[in-house]
């Protein structure tokens, strides 16, 4: 704990969390990998390859195109009306746009289907014109609309920590604001958008429910159905697989785009841009903007819901269960954020491990959250077959049981899926804090600590919060893993409002899915109000 | 400011070590007479109303429900994974397939269930004595009182008539209840005749499957199709909706119990089996014991719509009497279980989303 003078400090010890992090990212991956590959062969794959598979891969290609598309185009553009531009209710918009996040995409799946199949309500008042929400171009709007935040958050602390030399040059020059934009400022956000759209896709590749429901069968369905309908755990171990190595490409290709924009433009102690002022129509125009994604993956599923729900009775049970998602959200978002600050700060100081570790942390979020739960299953299987002969043999008592035994294992399983997504948004963040700045500051004789908590971390604050609360709000809405690894008597929102919602009680799943949000609230303002309290006297001491 | 956090932080931790503590009594058999008695059930229904079940066998015995609900496969796992330590006692899922796959990974212990379920028809108990069917529930077809005349369509074979092209609803074949019906098919005409009227109903289906099986009754309603695939119960629960839209779809449809003059209409269960390594058989026994008891059998008449599998049960629900009688499949339901893997593999050759 020597406040050490030499430049080594940091390096290693956040290598270590950052090996740390990969290790519970990772093995529930490597433990589905391993039942992939030592399980028993059918014909089920060759079966599924002559039949199925070139489906299920077009509509992963398409599903995730559309979902990435939509959500880097809404959460760009919002990223920047927040950061660069001033209008009414900016300050509210910053972060009550994220609240989408907090709708499970599935829900919004069943609010929308609902709304616009054959006989509902927009097909009557348009006449039948709106399009039913469903198939691959449903389920990727449905992603777009609920994980554009992802983009939103990184765009919009990318935008706001850009020095806005490059941009007023560009205008000097001669360029319009469209130009100036598309020509600076967007590349110099581009390793940040990168990372969001990465998280985006991984995570519609992922999902399970909101696919199935609108008919869109991508790879997770085929996997699922490879377990459930014929059976083999084994082969559904090995699709996910193939989910793996498309993560591995599109983490890959992320980290490439982000080497080449080394940008250099951006230090500590920038000159903060000035916000375009808008007025008058413009202004309004702003304001639109805001509105729309927030009715459309917020306020409209949700009334819909609540609006089903008028004639039920309040589920039992919701307060403890609001408690519960509360618990679990905080502590997992405490942990990612941790893990996920070491590990850009591994990626900072270089080295292989490092790089190893970040990318191995990516593959968490590849796999689907059931066969993730079932690689957790295993390796807590696995350990208690190690732990129990030893224990009983040194205190001749048996060791607590670890899959029954309490909320670790979820603890677990949430990091091993969420971590990855705690790594981009400091990374991010902590790219725009130069070498010349630490330079400067150990010049000046502060030491590694103080550097970094008084140099590094004002200046990202904002975006290992950002972290936090991404993982906070996943968790928040998990499923897959929460059902099969919680505890007796150990009910969250999401468990709830699924469990009506799969008996098409939709009714009934609003009061739940509406909570969900309001949780998410709780940090959120938390957040806000402790960044908004850092920032100023930071930014001009 | 800084201590405040430093506080908060100290309470996740705390908070952490509490959740990570093991709580109650989970594993061991508790041989104490003045402890609490307890049974650990892992069920994959998911019936809020369930919770009322859980009371009422609490009130009648004094034995506490520790409860774990996931989906059926997910169960399975967990109990394997957990082997001759897990704390489960009772194994209840909601598809026959399912009962069969946890019967074949070893999970249930063989049980003599006919003290609780004299009068219980054959087909709904394990031949090999490992779970029972405690609740029914049948896949019928719903068609629209417009567009279709009484007696124009009787069968599940009807379906896959070129007659119907282009007028069916049904949802994805991901669904255990398709896989099930198609394995019951499978079981009565063979694997190619099963895959013949899977082809067949591609064929017919109006739209891509989308949705549940109340979509698909809203599609008949709406006129996207004239017949759709249904649980009975999802009728069930329309006409109970405190949504009025739901409740005029209910009545623009006629639900129809096939093959009444043939095979019967196909049935699926919600079953119990008692866990091999049960630490509390004795309390596993009366849990399955009291599913069977008229209290319960009438709260699953009353709040899920489900069919009773006792005989002589009395409730009062209008919408599950309107429906009664039928004649049921009764070919033994762990043929379903038998044809699940195969079903699927139809499903997937002919191209059902």
């Amino acid at each position: 704990m020597t406040a050490g003078t030499h430049k080594g400090f940091w390096p290693d010890r956040a290598t270590l969390l950052a090996i740390l992090a990969a290790l519970v990212c990772a093995a529930p991956v490597f433990a589905v990998a391993w039942i992939a590959l030592t399980g028993q062969s059918d014909d089920y794959l060759l079966h599924l390859a002559r039949t199925r598979l070139p489906v299920y891969l077009a509509y992963s290609v398409y599903v995730g195109l559309v979902a990435a598309g939509g959500a880097a185009l809404i959460g760009t553009g919002l990223g920047w009306l927040i950061a660069r531009a001033d209008f009414p209710g900016r300050k509210l918009f910053s972060w009550v746009l994220i609240l989408p996040l907090a709708v499970p995409a599935y829900v919004a799946a069943y609010a929308w289907l609902d709304l616009s199949q054959a006989g509902g309500p927009l097909q009557a008042w348009t006449g039948g014109l709106f399009p039913t929400v469903r198939g691959g171009w449903g389920a990727g709007l449905m992603f777009a609309l609920v994980l554009y935040p992802y983009i939103f958050l990184l765009a919009r602390d990318a935008f706001t920590g850009q020095s806005a030399d490059a941009y007023n040059a560009a205008r000097t020059l001669g360029a319009g604001p469209v130009t100036a934009f598309w020509r600076t400022s967007l590349p110099m956000a581009r390793p940040a958008l990168a990372a969001g759209v990465a998280l985006v896709m991984m995570e519609s590749l992922a999902d399970y429910g909101t696919v199935s429901y609108l008919g869109a069968p991508t790879l997770s369905i085929g996997l699922i159905r490879a377990w459930s309908g014929a059976g083999s755990l084994v082969d559904a171990a090995r699709l996910s697989l193939i989910l793996v190595a498309i993560a591995l490409v599109v983490f890959s290709l992320e980290r490439m785009q982000r080497r080449r924009a080394r940008t250099t433009a951006a230090s500590g102690k920038h000159k903060p841009a000035p916000r375009l002022v808008l007025t008058g129509w413009q202004s309004g125009l702003a304001v639109l903007a805001c509105l729309t994604p927030l009715m459309l993956g917020l306020v409209i599923p949700l009334a819909r819901l609540a609006w089903l729900a008028l004639n039920e009775l309040a589920a039992p049970g919701l307060i403890a269960a609001a408690f519960h998602s509360l618990t679990l959200a905080s502590i997992s978002a405490l942990c990612a954020a941790l893990l996920g600050m070491a590990t850009a700060y591994a990626l900072r100081g270089g080295g292989f491990m490092a790089t190893a570790s970040a990318r191995a942390a990516g593959l968490g979020y590849a796999v689907p959250g059931a066969v993730a739960a079932v690689g957790v299953i295993a390796i807590l299987s696995g350990t208690q077959g190690l732990i129990d002969p030893a224990w009983e043999a040194l205190t001749g008592s048996v060791f607590p049981i670890l899959l029954t035994g309490g909320a670790a294992a979820l603890i677990f399983a949430y990091l091993s899926r969420f971590a990855a997504a705690a790594i981009g948004p400091s990374e991010a963040a902590l790219g725009r804090v130069t070498p010349a700045l630490d330079g400067a500051a150990r010049t000046l004789g502060a030491s590694a600590r103080e550097t970094l908590w008084r140099v590094h971390w004002p200046l990202i604050a904002a975006g290992v919060c950002s972290a936090g609360l991404l993982v906070f709000v996943e968790v928040l809405k998990e499923l897959p893993a929460t059902m099969i690894l919680r505890p007796f008597n150990y009910d969250t929102l999401a468990i709830i409002a699924h469990n009506y919602a799969a008996d098409e009680r939709l009714g009934e799943a609003a009061l739940p899915s509406l909570l969900i949000p309001m949780v998410a609230l709780i940090p959120m303002i938390f957040v806000a109000r402790y960044l908004s309290r850092t920032r100023t006297p930071s930014g001009t001491g | 400011m800084k201590s405040a956090y430093l506080l908060a932080a100290a309470g996740a931790v705390a908070s952490l070590l509490a959740a990570c503590s093991p709580s109650g009594d989970n594993g061991a058999q508790t041989g104490a007479s003045d402890e609490p008695r307890v049974v650990n059930l892992y069920s994959a229904r998911h019936y809020r109303s369930d919770a009322a079940v859980y009371a009422a066998f609490t009130e009648a015995t004094g034995i506490e429900i520790n409860l774990v609900e996931a989906s059926g496969d997910q169960l399975i796992e967990r109990i394997r994974a957990d082997g001759a330590r897990s704390p489960a006692d009772v194994i209840i899922t909601v598809d026959a397939a399912r009962l069969h796959r946890a019967e074949e990974a070893g999970l249930f212990a063989q049980t003599d269930f006919s003290e609780f379920t004299s009068g219980v028809a054959d087909y709904l108990v394990d031949p090999n004595g490992y779970w029972v069917g405690f609740a029914g529930r049948s896949r019928v077809i719903a068609y629209s009182n417009q567009r279709v005349q009484p007696g124009e369509i009787t069968t599940y074979e009807d379906l896959a008539d070129p007659r119907w092209e282009g007028r069916v609803c049904v949802r994805e074949s991901g669904n255990a209840y398709n896989q099930s019906l198609l394995a019951s098919i499978i079981a009565r005409s063979g694997e190619e005749a099963a895959e013949a009227w899977a082809a067949g109903i591609v064929a017919n289906m109006a739209r891509p499957p989308q949705g549940g099986d109340i979509t698909q009754i809203i599609g008949v309603a709406a006129g996207d199709c004239d017949v759709a695939i249904t649980n009975h119960y999802y009728y069930a629960l329309m006409t109970q909706s405190g949504d009025v839209a739901n409740r005029a779809a209910a009545e623009a449809v006629t639900l129809l119990f096939p093959n009444q003059e043939t095979s019967g209409a196909h049935m699926n269960v919600s079953g119990a089996g008692i866990a091999v390594n049960a630490p509390h058989p004795e309390e596993a026994r009366e849990l399955i014991a009291f599913l069977f008891s008229d209290e319960a059998q009438r709260m699953f008449a009353e709040m899920t719509n489900e069919i009773p599998v006792m005989p002589d049960v009395e409730w009062e629900n209008p919408t599950l009497d309107a429906m009664m009688p039928f004649v049921a499949d009764e070919r033994n339901l762990s043929e379903l279980g038998d044809n699940n893997a195969t079903a699927q593999r139809i499903f997937d050759r002919v191209g059902w989303q």
